[in-house]
C-alpha cells in the first residue's frame, strides 16, 4: 500500500493506492473519490458495544472499510475541516491518543478505542474525547489549521482546544491556566500539562474560536 | 525576544522565544502552547506601571476598541522559554520591528508584542476612522517587536504618494501616512449598488499592510445562513 498527501497544509487530501486484499478504514463521510473495484462495507468495528463507545467519543457510529478487489485501486479521503493531514506509522510499540475530531482513517491493523481510562475526563466541558489508537499499521490524523509537531522532554503546556494527538508515553493533567484572576479574565480556557518524553501534535487554529466570531453575525430572534 | 512565524500564510503560528526573565504581552485567548516555566499574569493594562485605576481605564479603552479588556503577560522564569500564539482567523502573521514611526492597527489585528510597546485607542482619528463598520484603530507606540494578524494573506505596500484601500481590508499602517475616509469615487449610485463600502485614501510616505479577505464580509455571509440567535 502506498499513499500520498496533497495540498498541505491548507486543504490537505489523502490518496491511498491499494492492491488486492488491502483495506483502509475511514471515518464515515470522509471518502471523496474511489476506483470502482473497491468494496465498501459499513461496519461496527468491535461489535455493537464498540460502536456505541465510539459514538460516545464524538465519532460517528459507523466506520467504513474499503477493501480492494483487484490491484491498482485508489481511494481519495478528505477531512471536513480546512487544514492539514499527518501520517503516523504505528509499529505496535506505543499507542497514540487522538482527539476525536482529528481521527481520519487507518489500516485494519490499528485499533481505535474510546474506552480507555482518561478518555472522558480529558476535555472537561468542551465535548471532545480522546481516542486511543494502538496496533500495527498506518494512521492518518487531520486538523483545523496546520499541524505543528512538538517533541516534549520534561513538561509542556497546551490549550486543550489545540490538541490533535500525543504519544502514550506522555502523561497529562488538565488544569486552568495561571492564578484565580487569570482564570476569570485571561480568556485562556483549560490547558493540558504534559509530562514525560514523547511527541505531541497541535493544530494552529481552533473551531470554537471561529464559531465565537461568527455568532454575533447571526440574525436576532424576534418574538412574533 | 525573538518571534518566528510558522505555517504561513494560511494558518500562521507565532513562536515567541524568551530569555530568562523576559516578558511577552498578548491578546487574551491567543495562547496555544508554552513551556511550563513560563508564567501567565493577567492585568487590565499592558503596562505594569501606573496603578490600578490607570490600568483599568486602559483596559476599558481597549474593550471599547473591540480588543479584550485584559491582556496577558507571559514571563520566562528561571530559564529561557517559548510560547506560541495563534489568531482566530485563517490567515497570516507579520512581525514588525518598531522604532520611530507609530503603527495604527485595526483592532482585531493585534496578536502580541514586547512589553515596551504601548497600545492606545484614544488617539485623534480612532473614532471617525471606520464610520459604520464597527472597527476601531489602535495606536501602537514605542520600540520593540509587534506581531499582528490578518484574515487571508497580508500584502505589504510601500506608499509614496497616494493609495486607496477598502476599509475592510486594512490591517495596519505607519503614522507617516495621513488618511481620509470617503465613500467610493463613483457617486451615490456606486456607493449603494456597487458593493463597495467606505474606502480610505492614504497619502504621504510609509508602510501599509492590507489583508486579502474581509472578516466582516465573511461573518455576514455565514451569519445570515445560520438560525437566529437569542438577543
Amino acid at each position: 500500500m502506498q499513499h500520498e498527501i496533497k495540498n498541505k497544509p491548507d486543504f490537505a487530501s489523502l490518496h491511498v493506492f491499494l492492491d488486492k486484499g488491502e483495506a483502509v478504514v475511514t471515518e464515515s463521510g470522509a471518502m471523496m473519490g474511489m476506483s470502482t473495484s473497491l468494496k465498501m462495507e459499513t461496519n461496527m468495528k468491535g461489535g455493537l458495544l464498540g460502536a456505541a463507545k465510539r459514538a460516545l467519543g464524538g465519532e460517528s457510529l459507523f466506520l467504513n472499510t474499503y477493501t480492494a478487489e483487484s490491484d491498482g485501486q485508489r481511494l481519495d479521503v478528505a477531512p471536513s475541516t480546512p487544514g492539514d493531514i499527518v501520517h503516523l506509522p504505528m509499529s505496535g510499540t506505543g499507542g497514540v491518543m487522538v482527539q476525536s475530531g482529528s481521527y481520519l482513517c487507518c489500516t485494519p491493523g490499528v485499533t481505535v478505542d474510546s474506552k480507555w481510562g482518561g478518555a472522558k475526563s480529558f476535555f472537561g466541558g468542551e465535548g471532545l474525547f480522546m481516542l486511543k489508537c494502538t496496533g500495527d499499521g498506518d494512521l492518518w490524523i487531520s486538523s483545523y489549521g496546520a499541524i505543528h509537531p512538538i517533541d516534549v522532554q520534561g513538561t509542556y503546556v497546551v490549550d486543550t482546544s489545540h490538541i490533535v494527538a500525543f504519544e502514550e508515553s506522555l502523561t497529562f493533567n488538565v488544569r486552568s491556566v495561571g492564578g484565580l484572576k487569570s482564570l476569570f479574565f485571561s480568556s485562556e480556557g483549560l490547558v493540558c500539562e504534559f509530562t514525560g518524553t514523547g511527541r505531541l501534535w497541535i493544530q494552529t487554529r481552533n473551531a470554537p474560536a471561529l464559531a465565537g466570531f461568527i455568532h454575533p453575525f447571526r440574525r436576532v430572534k424576534t418574538n412574533n | 525576544m525573538q518571534i518566528q512565524v510558522h505555517h504561513r500564510p494560511s494558518y500562521a503560528l507565532a513562536e515567541v522565544l524568551l530569555d530568562d526573565g523576559e516578558t511577552v504581552v498578548a491578546e487574551g485567548g491567543a495562547m496555544v502552547s508554552q513551556d511550563t516555566h513560563v508564567t501567565l499574569e493577567t492585568s487590565a493594562s499592558g503596562d505594569k506601571k501606573g496603578g490600578l485605576m490607570k490600568g483599568l481605564m486602559k483596559g476599558l479603552k481597549r474593550a471599547l476598541a473591540g480588543e479584550s479588556f485584559f491582556q496577558n503577560r507571559f514571563t520566562a522564569n528561571g530559564a529561557p522559554g517559548h510560547v506560541t500564539f495563534a489568531p482566530t482567523f485563517q490567515g497570516d502573521i507579520v512581525v514588525h520591528e518598531m522604532s520611530q514611526a507609530a503603527v495604527m492597527l485595526q483592532s482585531t489585528a493585534y496578536l502580541c508584542g514586547s512589553p515596551t510597546i504601548e497600545l492606545d485607542t484614544k488617539w485623534g482619528g480612532a473614532k471617525t476612522f471606520f464610520g459604520g463598520e464597527g472597527l476601531v484603530m489602535l495606536k501602537a507606540t514605542g520600540t520593540g517587536l509587534l506581531a499582528f494578524n490578518s484574515f487571508g494573506a497580508i500584502k505589504e505596500i510601500e506608499v509614496d504618494g497616494e493609495f486607496i484601500v477598502d476599509t475592510g481590508h486594512i490591517v495596519a499602517f505607519e503614522e507617516g501616512l495621513t488618511f481620509n475616509v470617503t465613500k467610493f469615487g463613483g457617486g451615490w449610485k456606486s456607493f449603494i449598488f456597487g458593493g463597495e463600502g467606505l474606502v480610505c485614501s492614504f497619502s504621504g510616505k510609509g508602510k501599509l499592510w492590507i489583508q486579502t479577505r474581509n472578516s466582516t464580509a465573511f461573518g455576514q455571509l455565514l451569519g445570515s445562513k445560520l438560525p437566529p440567535r437569542e438577543a
